[in-house]
């Protein structure tokens, strides 16, 4: 049921991309998920979330990025340098973090030093703000329609504010309905693995949105849920993770993953648009609220309220809060959270790990046994009569 | 943390090291060399510094400094810690005490041989990364354990620009659940919409401070101050001529009072008073025809374009002396006023900030550009190669000031550095100038030794036959 999910997630190009582009469909890519992929859709241009997967080398990725940047960006440099993503028309960098805002230059350079033809005819440099006040989100629209300004004249499109408005609409049901995806894995017991739902989150964000809706609708009316119960029932969170090998690592067979606050998954879709706002102010508005990640600073606060929120709802028995190595937003915010849920009697689990093939797969394996057996413990002291 | 480290607020000590450092030269000079005896960590720096004239004065600046924020509290002021790339005018305006994590790190690796390492760690500790840039650790690590004046609000202005930084303040914040403001930083520069960003967003940190401290802003003190600040960029125009020159009228330390300085006390008489002396030595000495440093001839000159390495006893500048190697300045000495020489020389008047003290709206306006103008808010926000920004700036200042070479130095938490620093040295390389990268942390010996560094940099020297 899941195996054309995990296809398309777990592979850079796809059938549906191949089919699209060559029915003439042009293909964006961008790199945070602070980026309106309803703009794109409305233009029937298709939105793809750029993943790092399967690098097996960072050659060039190394020489253009240093040493102490985090293997992320440097794994979608590599990408890029080997011509994967050749089938992009373009793409959006986004400051995201210092990081990943420098695949910027960096794919330029390395386009030029290798004399390869890696950056996408279309190169667009996203601004968004790092707070929500009435003067951002203004920078944010306007920002917005500097993108529509430039991407409907790159392409020769016009743009229509009803399209959008039914982009708008588009996106909304399909946030209802992957909502209810993750409902299987948040309700008690869990329906799902967290393994199978992040598949289908990243497969939504490697394909033309309309067929992956369809996909989606047929999973859930077909759907009739795995029997999970009595696995622990953990939370991840922490850096972006496009890899199902990663949660799989990490649910084994004895856990499963019920609830996560990772890019690349279901946070992306827990906010709606507006539909009765105007377009884009709706639209900053919704992506600046969207604040789940400590890019937002100062917004911690919320940003827990949320956790202990999404803990109470899936009756989360562990958390696992994970970096990539040189991911100081996450890694900090990490710090604080492992602080305040073990405070609240929430064990937690703090990994700090490399993106990419699981080199350290034994290693992390036997932390996470580790935390599994304390939760064992404490399951058989709570329930202790 | 050791218990011991934790009898002392890491402030006071410092505040009490400095103050009687600034006093040394007061006696005799038999009494000066004496007392160098019984400080045998501290009689480098304080030798280093003294080989300026404006030396003992930046001392007495660095101990007024810090004993602002030991005594703020008890003089009924507030505490707000801020980041070096942020302009403190403001704070002064306010009647607050600005508390720069970056400047009590440096001060701190200056004085004591084994630097900050202990607070570095301690912030790891308490949850924070490894990874983080040291430069704020250094003494975040000492207010996080409680041993220093407590913070009443937390303000930066790096969203945008530098994530490590951003994040260090925001940590803290939260942390200590502390009053947080945060300026951001679009990725251009000269745009309308980013200086009308710029200035709404300088409004609301006003609006932000004076909630804080409890005080309106007093118009008179803010034109006070930014008229101060006038008088400084035009005393800062001169030395930078006197830097242009070769062999260098003025010491190898001059950058370094320059940023410091100005990072402690815009705007402020006591900053003036540090620049009226370097400018009068740069004056003798160029009248004299003699050098400011004391070695036999200028060999090589080089430009730092990002921070210098401030681990124990000013070690970076000792090295420069004995390689007689010019030093002129580095990013960190630029703040951009309109009147500014490589501003003047490149026609960059969109990218620079002009001051107009006529209005309460002129005046916010104009501080609100100075503050998009701090050294590394202003170059380091936007692809490097972009228009105003680092490489454009780099190849300007290292020509303006007759560079031979460029060094990079930095620390390992540089998230936006290190994600393109290899492409700019490319394209420094390119333009003629021989481009060094310091892999050392300038405010940890202990990811690179000063030994291995100062190896390194050597050998990069010879190998370029600049020496």
């Amino acid at each position: 049921m899941f195996e054309e999910f995990y296809t398309v997630a777990q592979t850079i190009n796809n059938e549906y991309i191949v089919k699209a582009k060559e029915q003439g469909v042009q293909c964006i890519g961008y790199t945070c998920s602070y980026f309106p992929e309803e703009i794109l859709h409305s233009l029937g241009i298709i939105p793809y979330r750029v993943k790092g997967l399967n690098v097996s080398s960072l050659s060039v990725a190394d020489a253009a990025f240093g040493p102490f940047i985090c293997s992320h960006p440097k794994c979608l440099l590599q990408h890029f340098a080997d011509g994967d993503y050749s089938f992009l028309d373009g793409i959006v960098v986004t400051p995201g973090c210092d990081s990943m805002r420098r695949i910027d230059e960096c794919i330029r350079k390395t386009a030029v030093n290798l004399n390869l033809p890696v950056v996408p005819p279309f190169f667009f440099h996203y601004a968004v703000p790092h707070k929500i006040t009435e003067y951002s989100v203004k920078w944010l629209v306007d920002e917005l329609q500097r993108f529509i300004d430039s991407v409907t004249e790159h392409f020769s499109l016009s743009f229509s504010y009803e399209k959008l408005k039914e982009s708008i609409a588009f996106y909304n049901r399909m946030r209802k309905r992957l909502e209810e995806l993750n409902a299987l894995r948040m309700n008690y017991p869990a329906r799902i693995a967290g393994a199978d739902a992040v598949a289908v989150y990243v497969a939504g964000l490697s394909m033309p949105r309309d067929r992956f809706y369809s996909m989606v609708e047929s999973l859930l009316s077909q759907y009739t849920g795995t029997n999970l119960e009595g696995r622990r029932r953990l939370m991840l969170i922490g850096s972006a993770n496009d890899d199902i090998d990663f949660i799989k690592a990490i649910e084994g067979e004895t856990a499963v993953v019920v609830a996560d606050t990772l890019c690349y998954g279901p946070r992306l879709d827990v906010d709606y648009v507006d539909e009765s706002d105007e377009p884009l102010h709706a639209l900053a508005l919704r992506y600046l609220n969207h604040s789940h990640c400590p890019r937002m600073y100062g917004g911690y606060k919320q940003r827990l309220a949320k956790v202990v929120e999404a803990i109470e709802r899936a009756q989360v028995e562990g958390v696992v809060l994970q970096n990539i190595r040189f991911c100081d937003l996450h890694g900090a915010e990490n710090g604080l959270l492992e602080r305040d849920l073990e405070k609240m009697g929430i064990p937690c689990l703090r990994l700090e790990r490399e993106y990419g093939p699981m080199a350290d797969y034994e290693r992390m394996r036997m932390r996470i046994d580790a935390f599994i057996e304390r939760l064992e413990v404490r399951r058989l002291v709570c329930d202790r009569p | 943390m050791r218990q011991a480290l934790k009898q002392y607020n890491f402030d006071w000590m410092l505040w009490r090291t400095y103050e009687a450092g600034s006093r040394l030269l007061a006696g005799t000079k038999q009494e000066y060399d004496i007392a160098l005896r019984y400080i045998p960590y501290f009689r480098d720096p304080v030798k280093e510094v003294f080989k300026a004239k404006a030396g003992q004065l930046f001392l007495q600046m660095t101990a007024t400094y810090l004993d602002n924020i030991v005594h703020a509290h008890q003089r009924g002021k507030k505490t707000c810690m801020t980041t070096f790339c942020f302009s403190p005018a403001i704070v002064y305006a306010l009647d607050m005490v600005p508390v720069t994590l970056e400047l009590l790190t440096v001060m701190m690796t200056f004085l004591y041989k084994r630097g900050t390492g202990e607070f570095l760690d301690y912030c790891n500790e308490a949850g924070f990364t490894e990874t983080s840039c040291s430069s704020q650790r250094g003494s975040m690590g000492a207010l996080l354990a409680d041993i220093g004046t407590p913070i009443d609000m937390v303000v930066t202005d790096s969203p945008g620009v530098c994530d490590t930084n951003a994040n260090a303040f925001s940590f803290f914040a939260a942390y200590k659940d502390l009053p947080f403001f945060q300026l951001n930083m679009p990725p251009w520069l000269v745009e309308e919409r980013v200086t009308e960003y710029h200035v709404q967003d300088y409004k609301a940190l006003v609006a932000f401070l004076e909630e804080q401290s409890g005080k309106k802003l007093d118009i008179d003190r803010l034109r006070q101050i930014l008229t101060e600040l006038q008088k400084q960029d035009e005393l800062i125009n001169e030395l930078e001529q006197f830097l242009c020159y070769r062999p260098l009228p003025l010491p190898v330390t001059t950058c370094l009072f320059i940023y410091a300085g100005r990072f402690m006390f815009a705007g402020m008489p006591i900053y003036t008073r540090l620049l009226e002396l370097l400018v009068n030595e740069g004056r003798e000495n160029v009248r004299l025809h003699q050098q400011g440093i004391y070695t036999s001839h200028e060999k090589s000159r080089g430009f730092f374009c990002y921070i210098d390495h401030y681990t124990h006893s000013l070690r970076l500048w000792q090295m420069l002396q004995e390689l007689n190697i010019g030093y002129s300045g580095n990013i960190l000495s630029h703040f951009w006023a309109d009147s500014n020489p490589p501003v003047i020389q490149n026609n960059w008047e969109e990218a620079a900030y002009s001051i107009k003290t006529g209005t309460l709206e002129d005046m916010l306006t104009s501080i609100a550009q100075i503050n998009s103008r701090m050294p590394m808010i202003k170059s380091i926000r936007g692809p490097y190669d972009s228009p105003y920004m680092w490489l454009q700036d780099t190849l300007a200042l290292a020509s303006m000031y007759r560079a031979d070479f460029i060094v990079y130095n930095g620390t390992p938490g540089c998230r936006n550095t290190w994600g393109m620093v290899k492409l700019l040295a490319q394209d420094t390389e390119k333009a003629g100038f021989p481009t060094h990268i310091m892999y050392a942390d300038a405010f940890d010996d202990r990811v690179q030794s000063w030994d291995a560094t100062r190896d390194r940099f050597e050998e990069f020297l010879r190998v370029r036959r600049l020496i």
